[in-house]
């Protein structure tokens, strides 16, 4: 294989990266939002909204990811709804993941002391003010390793969206092993995925550093 | 003047009567101790007062205000609205054995939160209260530190400073010096012994028999969820009549 042919095969599967990258950012500045929203809301008294949400956090954390993606980009079109594949991975993505994001956040927020609403309570501070300047600043601390976990687990499974024909960079290694026969792509899209995960891995630790100023 | 007023306090946790009639009327700059048995339902009592938790049956009102008033045909507690509860408790300070600093906030942030966030105080100003209360409480340096660098009697100073800055005209003690080495007792003590100096209006709910006999105006025996006896510091601590309060009496010594 001549260096120009390996560059441009190079390319076009570091191409898939930035594919993959697109679908990892969207999921994370999306998700993460939605999820607190609905732990909060799994947290109020409102029962329909609970069931709701129970609903949800059991459905999308009970089936497979690679079937819910398959339902969005294969399935709604038979509703009339069509997906290109990179808004329905996406949108999968994004439902998906809020709903572990939901479970996490929901633990973090009940693993407060209740010693804390009381304090806030006991100073006249109302629920949504207890909950921002009190709760929620405690449990971000708090769901930072798991979320970090869940991070390093997105952009992995981002490589599922090759089953909806997304141009990541699992779908395009396989289509250049395929036409030139060389296993060692394999190894280059190991590495891409070690590099993105070793950057992530350092957000995290600096996050955790982040919030260490205090016990 | 009455500050506080409570009137045939009832509370239940399922089938459990942990309050039974409480009633109590305390002054303006009148130091009152709440002593008695584990379980007798003093903090549950303490905690009715600013709405930790609910009373079933009963009336109590702060300045006259009914914060929950007794239905005349069912007895039962009506409280008023969350918000102006909410209003109205935020006159009132509380202390808690475990302190609840909120642990992501530095000392001062602790201080200034409340009056900030609850009473639209600038920062300017509630930095300025802040200050003054640190000074007070003796704890000055440690302003900019984090809870967890404080030991337990800094803690609480703090967490009493925290209380004050709210500007309230009743403060509530339940077993401020509980969860604290004995050694550092004394300090929180001395802090509420000034405050009883400026005759700030108290209800202490403690364990600390010879404290309560040296501040109180007014000494509450509870058990069982009632009051059983109740008089200055000499007729309820120092020549109890009641049998219950000499057995106590004794096991606490
Ligand atoms: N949230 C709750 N749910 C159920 N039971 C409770 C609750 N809080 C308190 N109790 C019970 O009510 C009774 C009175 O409790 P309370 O805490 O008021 O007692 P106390 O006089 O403050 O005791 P101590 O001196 O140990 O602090 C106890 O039997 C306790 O187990
Ligand atoms: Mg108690």
């Amino acid at each position: 294989m001549s260096t120009e042919i390996m560059y441009q095969v190079g390319g076009f599967i570091l191409s898939g990266a930035v594919v993959a990258i697109k679908v990892y950012v969207a999921t994370i500045v999306f998700s993460i939002p939605l999820g607190m929203l609905f732990a909060m809301g799994k947290l109020s008294r409102c029962k329909p909204l609970l069931w709701l949400l129970e609903g949800y956090t059991w459905l999308f954390r009970g089936t497979p990811l690679l079937l819910q993606l398959f339902f969005v980009y294969y399935g709604l079109p038979y509703y009339g709804i069509v997906f290109t594949p990179l808004i329905a991975a996406c949108v999968t993505f994004v439902i998906n993941y809020a709903a572990y994001f939901t479970e996490i956040f929901r633990a973090g927020i009940q693993s407060i002391d209740s010693g804390q609403y009381e304090a806030a309570k006991a100073l006249g501070m109302n629920y949504s003010q207890t909950m921002r300047r009190i709760i929620l600043p405690q449990s971000l601390k708090r769901v930072i390793p798991p979320l970090g976990n869940e991070a390093v687990t997105l952009i992995k499974d981002t490589a599922l969206c090759s089953a909806i024909t997304l141009p990541e960079i699992l779908k395009n290694t396989n289509s250049m092993v395929t036409t030139y026969f060389e296993i060692k792509w394999y190894f280059f899209a190991a590495v891409i995925y070690l590099v993105i995960t070793l950057v992530i891995i350092q957000v995290f630790k600096y996050l955790e550093k982040k919030f260490g100023y205090y016990r | 003047m009455e500050v506080i007023s409570v009137q045939n306090l009832h509370k239940k946790f399922r089938d459990l009567e942990v309050l039974q009639g409480i009633n109590l009327s305390v002054q303006k700059g009148e130091i009152v101790s709440i002593i008695g048995p584990s379980g007798s339902g003093k903090s549950t009592f303490l905690r009715c007062l600013n709405h930790l938790e609910t009373a079933d049956k009963g009336s109590i009102s702060f300045h006259g205000n009914y914060i929950a008033k007794e239905d005349s045909k069912t007895n039962k507690a009506i409280y008023i609205s969350n918000k102006e509860i909410l209003s109205v408790c935020n006159k009132l300070g509380m202390v808690f054995q475990n302190f609840n600093l909120f642990p992501h906030k530095s000392v001062i942030e602790n201080l200034v939160e409340a009056p900030m966030i609850v009473n639209k105080k600038t920062r300017a100003e509630a930095e300025k209260i802040a200050d003054d209360l640190l000074k007070k409480v003796g704890l000055s340096q440690k302003r900019e530190s984090y809870p967890f660098e404080l030991s337990g009697g800094q803690k609480q100073r703090v967490a009493i400073a925290r209380a004050l800055a709210m500007e309230p005209e009743i403060m509530l003690f339940d077993e401020p010096t509980s969860a604290l080495d004995p050694e550092l007792i004394g300090e929180v003590l001395q802090v509420i012994k000034q405050l009883a100096e400026e005759r700030m209006t108290m209800i202490i709910v403690t364990h600390e028999m010879n404290f309560a006999r040296e501040i109180s105006d007014r000494v509450i025996f509870m058990d069982h969820g009632e009051i059983v006896a109740e008089g200055t510091p000499e007729q309820v601590l120092v020549n109890p009549e009641h049998p219950r309060i000499k057995t106590f009496l004794n096991l606490v010594k």
